[in-house]
């Protein structure tokens, strides 16, 4: 799996269970960015309260994020939430649709509920590059979503794009070099023909871009990165705006994801090469006899 | 009360401790004099390089060089000149350039080889040339040669 | 081996043959005590001169002889951040099983990647020319699995990068 998938698997394959069989049910789970969800029946086995709680619900809620679940889930969505999340759904199992494709779609729809929250911020700036364009000129709002304790996304609409610049901490010097080198290959991929379409990414470590220079609640350490995408209006047509956001809400997880994967890798390899090793100093040792010795009676001498 | 006296290294104070200097006989000359020797050195090998003499020029350094404390100046320029000479010297010719050599003066060739590679910061000296010089000497001379080198306290 | 590496090996080598004649040797200094001279450092007359094998400035071998044991470190090439963490991540990770490998010490001389300790002992329960070519073969294999693994990292960042822009 290279890409990761926007739709939270735990959602997704539940639910398909208990449409087929309904139970009673409590569960409590994670996603990425430390977004903690949690699926119940408190009243009847046929009713599903599910509820999210995001660290950024605050500043998603001040982009948007309201009308957007809104607009995705209608009267799913509860005016009053879960005590201790963020926000709740209803589902009934029993008003759900009934031809395979609608339901699949539908769980698919659910399943995205993260995402769907997340993606207000974008929204509201394809939203605003759009009014900003038949102006001409200016900028939009900075938008800061603190998604993680010390990581963070910023976008920003001007008249002919869209800026969105992703803070990362890289936890260890290994994780620093290598992400260096992956993100140094995403800067360099796009000279590739059939990438050039794909949006410009820009890399800096410790310096903040100057879009966001001026905020005061940065951290420019030696293991801060900042990876900088500029989309175009050719990105987020209204036929493919969707495809981006979800994209790229999982830049972070999915660079960091790899990271961990190829220092897995390395140490598999150094495993085996270590191993190697072994088998030749293990050439160099000499066959110890070991002849039983006996004395003259026949008895075993054993060492105490 | 005062712990200093446990610091003391009795050691240092035992009768049978060994010295630096016992460990090999100190060279008789005056460093002024070695470093002046090994000047001259210099520029007698100058002249035997231009006469394509490889093996009288390394004879003359090998020969007497200097050792041992307080002569680091004709040291540097000792090993400058053997540089010179190893790295003017066509690596076909190695072989037999060895070969003509004095026992003597192969194991003092070792020990300015294995000095030159330590020194390897220098921009004049090329670690390739030495390495090259290593082979043919070990091939010629034996491991007996670079055991000395390891054991002759008289370090160049 | 390639060409280029075939006279620092061969160096190494021999310089390593000579020096692996190594005696029982019981502490002068203290009584009832019997260790590495090298490590210990106790007494002038049993240890001799160090060698330098280098091949350029970031690759060089010291051997350091002694009557009961030789003390080998080995500075292994380094040519930008990748390399320096790959070489010091594996280092450590051998470092780390130092007791399965006999001949290793746990912790390099400063100013070198990784260090044997080779003893008496040593040469006398295994093939003295048998931990000649471990040492050799380590040597040899170290620099290959480094620039290995840094191609390894690049061609995935490659394939990572590719194929994330692909999808925007």
């Amino acid at each position: 799996m290279i890409l990761l998938e926007p739709h939270n698997v735990i959602i997704q394959t539940t639910l398909g269970e208990k449409i087929i069989k309904p139970s009673s049910l409590d569960v409590a789970f994670v996603d990425y960015d430390g977004v903690r969800f949690h699926l119940s029946t408190p009243q009847s086995k046929t009713l599903l309260l599910l509820s999210m709680h995001i660290r950024c619900w605050d500043e998603l809620v001040k982009y948007g994020a309201l009308e957007i679940l809104q607009r995705e889930y209608g009267s799913l969505l509860q005016p009053q939430a879960e005590p201790e999340y963020n926000v709740s759904l209803v589902i009934d199992l029993e008003q759900i649709p009934a031809s395979p494709e609608d339901r699949s779609a539908f769980i698919l729809s659910i399943a995205l509920f993260k995402r769907n929250a997340l993606a207000a911020p974008f929204e509201l700036a394809f939203k605003n590059q759009k009014a900003l364009e038949s102006s001409g000129s200016g900028q939009g709002e900075l938008m800061e979503i603190h998604y993680r304790d010390e990581e963070a996304i910023y976008v920003q609409a001007s008249h002919d794009r869209v800026t969105v610049i992703f803070s990362t901490i890289f936890a260890d010097e290994t994780d620093r070099i290598f992400g260096k080198v992956f993100l140094q290959e995403f800067v360099d991929a796009r000279r590739q023909p059939a990438i050039q379409n794909a949006p410009q990414v820009l890399y800096s470590n410790r310096d903040p871009p100057l879009e966001i220079r001026h905020l005061a609640n940065l951290r420019n350490t030696e293991d801060t990165g900042y990876v900088t995408f500029v989309l175009f209006p050719r990105h987020f047509t209204p036929a493919n705006a969707p495809g981006t956001i979800s994209h790229i809400q999982l830049f972070r997880d999915y660079l960091h994801y790899h990271i961990k994967c190829s220092k897995a890798y390395m140490h598999s390899r150094m495993r085996h090469r270590v191993a190697e090793f072994q088998k030749v100093l293990n050439r160099a040792k000499q066959e110890v006899a070991t002849t039983e010795r006996k004395t003259v009676t026949g008895r075993t001498m054993s060492t105490r | 009360m005062d712990g200093a006296f446990r610091k003391i290294d009795i050691d240092a104070f035992d009768e049978d401790i060994i010295q630096e200097s016992e460990l090999y006989e100190a060279d008789p000359r005056d460093p002024a004099q070695v470093l002046e020797e090994a000047r001259a050195r210099q520029s007698s090998v100058r002249g035997f390089l231009s006469k394509n003499d490889v093996v009288g020029a390394l004879t003359t350094v090998l020969e007497n060089a200097p050792y041992g404390p307080n002569v680091e100046d004709a040291k540097t320029i000792s090993l400058q000149t053997l540089l010179s000479i190893l790295n003017n010297t066509k690596s076909t010719e190695i072989s037999n350039v060895v070969k003509s050599l004095s026992m003597d003066c192969q194991d003092t060739l070792m020990k300015y080889l294995y000095k030159g590679m330590a020194m390897s910061a220098w921009a004049d000296s090329n670690a390739s040339v030495l390495l090259s010089w290593h082979e043919k000497l070990t091939e010629i001379a034996g491991t007996g040669c670079i055991v000395r080198t390891m054991t002759d306290r008289r370090t160049v | 081996m390639s060409n280029v590496l075939r006279p620092y090996l061969g160096a190494v080598r021999s310089t390593l043959t000579a020096a692996l004649t190594l005696e029982n040797f019981s502490s002068q200094v203290v009584e009832r005590h019997n260790k590495p001279e090298v490590e210990a450092a106790g007494s002038k007359e049993v240890l001799l001169n160090p060698l330098i094998i280098s091949r350029n400035e970031n690759e060089r071998v010291l051997i350091e002889p002694s009557i009961n044991s030789i003390r080998l470190s080995i500075k292994i090439k380094q040519a930008d951040e990748i390399e320096r963490i790959l070489c010091h991540k594996f280092t450590r990770f051998m470092m780390q099983r130092a007791e399965s490998f006999i001949v290793l010490r746990r912790k390099p001389v400063p100013g070198y990647d990784i260090s044997f300790l080779i003893t008496n002992t040593h040469s006398e329960t295994m093939l003295k020319h048998k931990i000649v070519d471990f040492i050799i073969q380590f040597m040899e294999e170290v620099d290959r699995e480094i620039s290995e693994m840094k191609l390894s990292l690049n061609a995935r960042a490659r394939i990572v990068a590719e194929s994330y822009l692909l999808a925007v």
